[in-house]
């Protein structure tokens, strides 16, 4: 089939409105300025809240990215045809992670303040972190996080690149180049993530050590992305963009996500749990031990009954899951609930209370604001939806039985 | 053109209506968007109860013909619900009051370790719920459905879309069923017994 005698079908205007554009590039760099100034009068004050605040945020956001990468992938290898027209909004989501890379180097001169295994004398008088000191060393540390953003940065420009090339014409070539680069892309990512948790998460308590560790973060991270994708799209709906492309029908698709994987993360959490729980050992239960002291016990319970049995209750009916101001609570509250989990995973370490101070909240506007920016600078150079692609039709058609 | 030749004996002849009774009325069309048409003419004349026999699925034809959603979902929850209680009670009876023992310094019944029983209990009597209730709902398996007297009810497995006006609908009347079929661009309408 010549890409000249297809007829693609417009029924969305697929540019975004110019005003529209500029009057969320001034809100998003408002916001990120503020952020960021906080942020900085944060570190200037030599807070010892600055690191631990920043390393949430920062995973926070990148996790959604990263489940973005994840949704694009997913779709390329199952051929999806439902999932076409909101591809290229997470396919832009992807496309941050390079550029995030810069915003991680701050945790990298920041490691001594972070690990304890990035500090000398600690590990001096600690037999174990010196047995780990192989791996758990900051050369080590940077370049694994290096190799992942390399990874994560040239699928994301891949497969996206790949997109745009259709917008002038979908051939079948690009179809399949699409799904026989996810399918390393997937493994990659798999392993990756695994490392990146391993690193930055499982360290911060460098005696413990968790197999599932890497899955547990990954399921966050899908959720947390397909979350964000639903939830960008619903915005751009009440915006006037994709009215007609993204319609009950491909929400109603995108709640079964999110329903699906609630309980593949409910699945995995409580896999690490039970296990550690059935075995007693003192080196494993420390981490849950020190995550159920004191106020972090309402924490543990907000997240049992908040990021399952809430989301799973809610996004079960069929009529919850195409009615979208349900949609858009549900995706925005498992959003929130991801914030509440990377605080309960992170924070523990550097906090002996649970609580909210005001550097969390200027690291997550200031970092988030960073990204929604390059988010919405790269939204603007092609169409909001891949329109070349040869499933773009079929996903205009698609309903659900 | 010739028509295919009518297998005796399968038609209801009208003599014997009086007998036997009537399943209904069915009617062959020619394309789905005939059926759509035909499925609408029976609807706007009170006819709620009909079925289509389509050699592929057709799209709106559920809406068209006013098929609620099924009620199997409850009964999956159903199952579910029951599996995930009985757990419990399995788990907690027996090694809490029936057979009290210690076992790895464990609680005599925590919802840590019963909760994988509870989870695969769930999941197998909602499955048996899903194959049963979907049986139960569809009458399914059946040996004989009264449609296959319907003489070019094979055509329905290649290039035409049956409609079946049936008998046990609110004010149904074979003679009135027909007209609608035929005025609708039905062909071949028969009345078909039980």
């Amino acid at each position: 089939m010549s890409s000249a005698e297809r007829t693609v079908q417009v029924l969305d205007n697929y540019e975004m409105d110019a005003r529209l554009w500029r009057r969320g590039r001034n809100a998003l760099a408002l916001l990120a300025l503020g952020g960021w100034a906080v942020l900085a009068a944060g570190y200037s004050s030599g807070s010892a809240a600055f690191y631990p605040a920043y390393l949430l945020a920062f995973v926070y956001w990148l996790t959604i990215a990263l489940g973005a990468l994840f949704f694009v992938m997913l779709q390329h290898l199952s051929g999806a045809a439902w999932s076409v027209t909101s591809r290229r909004v997470a396919e832009t989501i992807a496309l941050v992670i390079p550029l995030s890379a810069v915003l991680f180097l701050p945790i990298v001169f920041g490691l001594p303040q972070l690990y304890e295994w990035a500090r000398p004398e600690v590990v001096a008088a600690d037999p174990v972190l010196q047995a780990k000191q192989s791996y758990l060393n900051p050369r080590g540390f940077t370049l694994r996080a290096a190799a992942c953003f390399l990874i994560w940065g040239l699928w994301a420009v891949i497969l996206y690149r790949n997109s745009v090339k259709q917008d002038d014409g979908g051939t079948l070539e690009l179809t399949r180049a699409a799904a026989k680069w996810s399918a390393p892309g997937m493994i990659l990512l798999a392993l990756t993530v695994s490392l990146a948790s391993f690193d930055w998460l499982m360290s911060l308590d460098p005696h413990w050590f968790s197999t599932v560790f890497g899955i547990y973060i990954w399921s966050g991270s899908g959720l947390a992305g397909f979350a964000a994708i639903t939830l960008v799209l619903l915005a751009f709906r009440r915006m006037g963009m994709l009215r007609a492309s993204v319609n009950h029908e491909h929400y109603h698709d995108l709640g079964k996500w999110l329903f699906a994987l609630t309980v593949f993360w409910a699945y995995i959490a409580f896999s690490q749990y039970m296990l550690i729980w059935y075995g007693n050992i003192p080196e494993e239960t420390a981490w849950y031990h020190e995550r159920t002291a004191g106020t972090w016990r309402s924490v543990a319970a907000l997240l049992v009954f908040g990021r399952f049995f809430v989301p799973f209750a809610v996004l079960m009916p069929r009529a919850a899951k195409r009615n979208l101001a349900v949609l858009a609570g549900a995706a925005a509250w498992i959003l929130l609930m991801q914030y509440v989990e990377l605080f309960w995973v992170i924070m523990p370490v550097f906090r002996t209370e649970a609580g909210l101070m005001w550097i969390d909240v200027a690291a997550v506007a200031a970092v988030g604001a960073t990204f929604a920016l390059a988010f919405w600078w790269l939204l603007r150079r092609h169409a909001l939806a891949p329109v070349g692609d040869l499933r773009f039709t079929k996903a205009l058609e698609f309903t659900n039985v | 053109m010739k028509e295919p030749m009518v297998r005796t004996g399968t038609a209801a002849a009208p003599q014997t209506a009086e007998k036997v009774s009537i399943y209904g009325v069915v009617a062959e069309f020619e394309s789905p968007e005939a059926l759509l048409e035909g499925v609408r003419a029976a609807r706007a004349l009170g006819y709620d109860k009909m079925d289509a026999y389509t050699p592929f699925p057709v799209h709106g034809i559920d809406e068209a013909m006013g098929i609620r959603r099924s009620r199997l979902g409850w009964i999956v929850l159903g199952g579910g619900i029951i599996g995930a209680v009985a757990a419990v009670l399995l788990q907690w009876w027996t090694g809490a009051v029936a057979s009290p023992l210690v076992v790895g310094g464990k609680p005599l019944f925590a919802f840590e370790f019963g909760l994988p029983i509870i989870f695969e209990l769930a999941v197998l009597l909602a499955a048996f719920a899903a194959v049963l209730g979907m049986l139960a709902l569809n009458g399914l398996p059946r040996f004989y459905h009264p449609v296959f007297k319907y003489s070019r009810f094979d055509r329905a497995a290649d290039d035409r879309f049956l409609l079946a006006l049936e008998a046990n609908g609110a004010g149904f009347d074979a003679e009135q069923a027909a007209e609608i079929l035929k005025s609708a661009g039905g062909r071949h309408v028969e009345v078909v017994t039980e």
